[in-house]
């Protein structure tokens, strides 16, 4: 856990102070492509002959924001969920968890190609609003949470039903509290841990697919920087310029790390009868 | 005498080298979908049928029109064509000796069939425009035939569009269900019939999605090709593609469905010992269609001010290694009615910024030009995701301009969103990069002619997504369509590069070059640069 | 237990009807369609073309309608006919299954046979040097982008070395052999991706099942740990394991998609993308609810391995 927090606050140091002493992620300077290290390029440079440095670590911003953002919202909408299944019971828990079993039972990958490939303009969606980078993001942001909200809703379902019939609650229902305050007031704050424990686990796993989609050219798109995009760039030229491909990867694997062994740490220290799992 | 001698020892020496390597691999990148020649238009079926099925005419290497399966190219001039009224008669005489691979002849019967099928609405052809030209055929005999044309044009004896089908195993699949034969052809339920191919290949064997086999055609007239088999490998994945070349697993990379160049490049620059990387300036004109319609752009001098501050040299220097030139119209300098006297916009920064603040665009704040209404110079260029040439050159276009104090924001689609719905239906704000694919001396009727611009009136039809009208345009292209005297059609030509370079309503970038991938031990692969592909003269491969 | 199946069964009907409708609708939601993509690609192709082709590949229907259509034709035992690849959309998929079921099979055969072992042994001394590099493994290995990975491991061994083929199914001269070779890498690759996870549940499995009583009663009845280990604990730890590995079966199914993207590897993955790329309805759908149906009956299989395996749900049906 230790690791994976230092890791984290280091990452996020570097791409906080990248502007203070990297190059800008988008100077190009055609005379220079592909150049090896050197003491003003620290990774060499790309095929714009960007400072691949620089790239990485903007491209980290864009790829850890979504999916910091991504996770937040799967887990509002799981916990949403799954509260209102535990605490109401009956027709609602049985429709609510069908849905979530029928969620869980879709193919993961083709159904976000689809999603991604579908036409937000379709949908109604004003054509000035789509053109900002902030919508192509929050885009993929949606879709993802879209399908990721299912462990959390399990979970804090279980959580809520062990929590629903414990004195506190009971009381605080025999005192005429409406279901929305027992829900938020007496029950959420007795089942955070397992909900911020599952939130942390799943931001590697977002980090993956959003990788993975940027890589088929479905997520993040250029000339916005992230480090699925920079992989797929890379592919081309691995053979001849083979940084440009490790770099990245190496990225998101030690990133991706970080966020499980934060996870499972914050887990043994939450709940300290279960182990790693 | 001399050149008859050089032939014989050069098949001598052919049948001695074909022992050493009997069977090429050839890497492309795409699998075709359906291998029946007229259904669907398909850069990897096109591919793949060049080995295995001949049309009647195409052009070649250096871009002119020749016979692949007729005696001689008909001609005004040598009687093969008359003028009947307001369209023409062009008799046709089939290659004596053609035949399909079981044996029966190529005749005038399969162009009948091929025709019918053709013209029938529900037969799923793709460009059905040939045939709708053609209203009649006469046959003379078993290998000559007489087609009737609707309208004069300078390339009536152009049928390469016409693609064969053998009546004798396609006329019962077509005939009993015309709507379901894209689905019945014996090209995709009984794909190796030899029957079906009058090249000298023909399909042997299909793996779905990985690759297919040719063997050669027994019954084939013409030179023996080199090679006892040809398999061609579809690897979609171009690090994979190369992968596969270095490893040993495919012998060449084609250059019709190849490596990007710059992959291609510097691939060249580790292994040009083992392989040769032949470039070829094709046809395929990258360009920005810029919306005329856009208060901006609707400025020719802003037109011309943003080309002069674009160093199109530099970067095709940089970036593609000087292989793709740049270009100053339409026509590619290979073409025969290309114009060289034609204004030319150098790379020049000091006129660019002289004509911009004569325009009214004056260096504001923050290095942005703005008019006197306070709007910025700020462009929007669209272009297709996943095209990394495209996103690179993109990203260069933007940091020239930025030089000038032009703003452009950059923005992808996919190709299906592009080409389905932004460039068609002219939702693109001010510019939008792609490239235009045709053949020789093509006439741009659908692209600049006022008649062609897409809107909902006319069903979105028509390629003149610039919104581009000039009655001198017009006129320049009525006349070539119908010009046939080709010294005269020449002049027309030259007109009509000038007048787009004045107005530019779209800025040129370069021609793209296609690279081949070849071993140092492959001769005789010529590539052509358009779309008839290089495997239509595959018995002049070799292996030394 | 049978009514329970015959409830699972019929919910998984529920779910495939939905997905399929919702499938339809969101690539009705794509923009552009084949022919429109067609036209851009050829300057020659008019607007009548495009009007002729549309109606003849009924594009010119609303979406909804066509759903019926296909669902009626589906009802009937007819898949249609795949636009993409021009042939009965079974045959099309035929091959594109076998290949993925090998690639599959493989793996996961690899997976297990070295993650459950490695699982075993972390379990056996938690907290010792081996434990934690069996927990670093496994870190990295969930960790892995599963494309990198297969990126990497073609700039090694196929290019680097040249032991390996760096990609497609067989060499056309087609011995067995050739496949094997082609196998290895992207083998590899999804193997090495699974390994981490299967491990650390494999190990969890083991210490949740050390702290029960019957391990201590047997320990006290003087069995040798080997027996203990290998005849009690690991018995009852493979229940929670293999109700993982069936459920992962469906994901893997689609999930490789990836994988054979960068080893060209013509699978299930693939044709699935392509065809929702291609805007093939008929295969898409076919291919989608088939991957989906995979995770069902996974889960079901999961539930019936489960139940079969362990004797205290047995008893409480």
């Amino acid at each position: 856990m230790r690791a994976g927090a230092v890791i984290l606050i280091l990452l996020t140091l570097a791409a906080a102070l990248a502007p203070l002493f990297l190059p800008a992620p988008d100077a190009l300077d055609l005379a220079a492509r592909f150049a090896p290290p050197s003491l003003e390029h620290p990774f060499g440079t790309d095929e714009l002959g960007r400072d691949l440095a620089s790239r990485l670590l903007h491209g980290g911003r864009v790829s850890l924001a979504v999916a910091l953002a991504t996770a937040l919202l799967a887990a509002a909408v799981g916990t949403g969920i799954g509260l209102v299944a535990g605490y109401h019971g009956g027709l609602a828990d049985a429709a609510l968890m069908r849905l979530t079993d029928g969620v869980m039972a879709l193919p993961l990958l083709p159904l976000l190609i689809v999603l991604a490939a579908a036409d937000p303009a379709k949908l109604g969606v004003p054509s000035e609003a789509m053109d900002s980078e902030g919508f192509a993001v929050g885009r993929l942001v949606m879709i993802i949470a879209c399908v990721g909200w299912t462990t959390v809703a399990r979970l804090v379902r279980a959580a809520t039903l062990s929590v629903r019939a414990r004195d506190y609650v009971r009381a605080a229902v025999a005192m005429g509290a409406s279901p929305a305050r027992i829900m938020l007031r007496h029950i959420l704050p007795n089942i955070a841990s397992p909900i911020v424990v599952a939130t942390t686990l799943s931001v590697g796993n977002i980090i993956l697919i959003e990788s993975a989609l940027s890589f088929l050219g479905l997520g993040i798109r250029p000339p916005l920087a992230s480090w699925g995009n920079m992989l797929t760039g890379a592919m081309d030229v691995v053979w001849s310029t083979p940084a440009l491909a490790v770099w990245p990867g190496a990225a998101i694997l030690l990133t991706v790390m970080a966020f499980n062994l934060l996870g499972d740490g914050l887990q043994r220290a939450l709940d300290p009868r279960k182990d790693a799992a | 005498m001399r050149r008859l001698f050089a032939a014989l020892l050069l098949t001598t020496l052919l049948a001695g080298q074909a022992l050493a390597k009997d069977e090429l691999v050839i890497g492309i990148t795409q699998f075709p979908a359906t291998f029946n020649p007229a259904i669907e238009s398909m850069l990897a079926k096109t591919y793949v049928l060049a080995f295995a099925q001949r049309p009647i005419t195409a052009y070649d290497a250096s871009w002119q029109l020749i016979c692949l399966e007729c005696e001689t190219l008909p001609t005004l001039e040598n009687g093969g064509a008359k003028v009947e009224g307001k369209g023409i008669a062009v008799t046709y005489t089939l290659k004596a000796g053609a035949k399909w691979g079981d044996g029966q002849p190529v005749t005038s019967d399969d162009v009948v069939f091929s025709w019918s099928v053709g013209r029938h609405p529900q037969s799923g052809v793709a460009s059905a425009e040939l045939f709708r030209r053609i209203t009649r055929i006469d046959v003379k005999d078993a290998r000559t035939f007489t087609l009737h044309i609707d309208r004069l044009t300078f390339d009536y004896n152009a049928v390469n569009d016409l693609r064969l089908l053998p009546a004798h195993l396609e006329r019962s699949r077509f005939e009993a269900a015309p709507a379901e034969y894209r689905n019945k052809t014996a090209y995709d339920q009984d794909t190796t019939n030899p029957g079906l191919y009058n090249g000298p290949y023909r399909v042997t064997a299909v793996v779905q999605g990985s690759h297919v086999v040719l063997e050669p055609n027994a019954y084939w007239p013409g030179p023996k090709p080199a090679f006892k088999r040809i398999v061609i490998k579809a690897i979609e994945n171009t690090a994979s593609l190369e992968a596969n070349l270095l490893s040993g697993g495919v012998d060449m990379i084609a250059g019709e469905l190849g490596l990007p160049l710059d992959q291609s490049l510097a691939f060249e620059k580790r292994h040009g010992d083992r392989f040769t990387v032949v470039t070829k300036p094709s046809l395929t004109y990258e360009h920005l269609d810029l919306n005329l319609g856009s208060p901006i752009l609707a400025d020719v001098q802003v037109r011309r001010a943003l080309l002069l501050a674009l160093d199109r040299d530099t970067m095709t220097r940089q970036l593609f290694d000087g292989r793709q030139p740049v270009a100053h119209s339409m026509v590619p300098p290979l073409d025969w009615v290309h114009a060289d006297d034609i204004a030319q916009y150098p790379y020049d920064p000091v006129q660019a910024a002289a004509l911009l603040d004569a325009a009214g665009w004056k260096t504001g704040a923050g290095g942005i030009r703005a008019n006197a209404k306070g709007d910025k110079l700020a462009l929007e260029l669209v272009t297709t995701a996943g095209n990394r040439s495209r996103e690179l050159v993109a990203q260069v276009l933007q940091a020239q301009w930025r030089k000038l104090g032009i703003d452009l924001r950059v923005k992808t689609e996919p190709p299906r969103v592009l080409f389905g719905e932004t460039v068609t239906k002219r939702k693109f704000a001010h510019m939008t990069m792609f490239a235009w694919y045709s053949a020789p001396e093509n006439v741009p009727h659908s692209t600049l002619h006022s008649d062609a611009i897409p809107s909902a009136a006319n069903n979105w039809s028509g390629q003149n997504y610039t919104g581009y009208v000039n009655p001198a345009m017009d006129r320049l292209i009525g006349s070539i369509e119908t010009e046939l005297n080709r010294p005269k059609r020449k002049v027309l030509w030259r007109e009509l590069q000038a007048l787009y370079a004045a107005d530019l309503p779209a800025l040129p970038l370069y021609f793209k070059a296609d690279a081949f991938i070849l071993p140092k031990e492959l001769k005789g692969l010529e590539p052509t640069g358009h779309q008839d592909p290089s495997p239509y003269w595959v018995e002049s491969w070799r292996w030394e | 237990m049978t009514r329970t199946i015959a409830f699972r069964l019929l919910q998984s009907l529920a779910v495939l009807l939905v997905m399929s409708f919702v499938v339809y609708g969101l690539m009705g939601l794509m923009p552009g369609d084949p022919i429109d993509l067609m036209i851009a690609g050829d300057p020659h192709l008019s607007a009548a073309d495009a009007v002729r082709l549309k109606a003849l590949y009924g594009l010119d229907r609303p979406w909804t309608e066509r759903w019926l259509r296909w669902l009626a034709q589906l009802l009937q035992g007819e898949l249609g006919y795949s636009r993409l690849y021009a042939r009965p959309v079974v045959e099309a998929m035929g091959p594109a299954l076998l290949n993925t079921a090998l690639l599959m099979a493989a793996s996961l055969a690899v997976a297990l046979v070295v993650a459950l072992p490695l699982g075993i042994a972390a379990s056996l001394r938690p907290g010792s040097l081996l434990d934690g590099a069996v927990n670093l493994i496994a870190f990295a290995s969930v960790s892995l982008p599963v494309f990198w990975l297969g990126l990497m491991l073609i700039v090694v061994f196929a290019v680097e070395l040249a032991w390996l083929p760096a990609g497609g199914m067989a060499e056309v001269t087609g011995d067995g052999g050739g496949t094997l070779a082609h196998l290895v890498l992207p083998v590899a690759a999804l193997a090495l991706a699974g390994i981490g996870q299967y491990a650390r549940h494999m190990r969890a499995a083991m210490i949740n099942e050390a702290g029960h009583d019957y391990i201590r009663t047997a320990k006290a009845k003087g069995c040798s740990p080997a027996r203990v280990v290998l005849g009690h604990q690991l018995r009852n730890a493979l229940i929670p394991v293999t109700t993982i590995v069936a459920l992962e079966v469906g994901g893997l199914f689609s999930g490789a998609l990836i994988t054979e993207t960068v080893f060209a590897w013509p699978g299930m993955g693939r044709l699935i993308y392509d065809s929702v790329m291609g805007n093939d309805f008929n295969l898409a759908l076919s291919g989608l609810l088939l991957a989906t149906a995979m995770t069902l009956v996974g889960s079901i299989l999961a539930d019936l391995a489960y139940w079969r395996l362990d004797p205290r749900v047995r008893r409480t049906p």
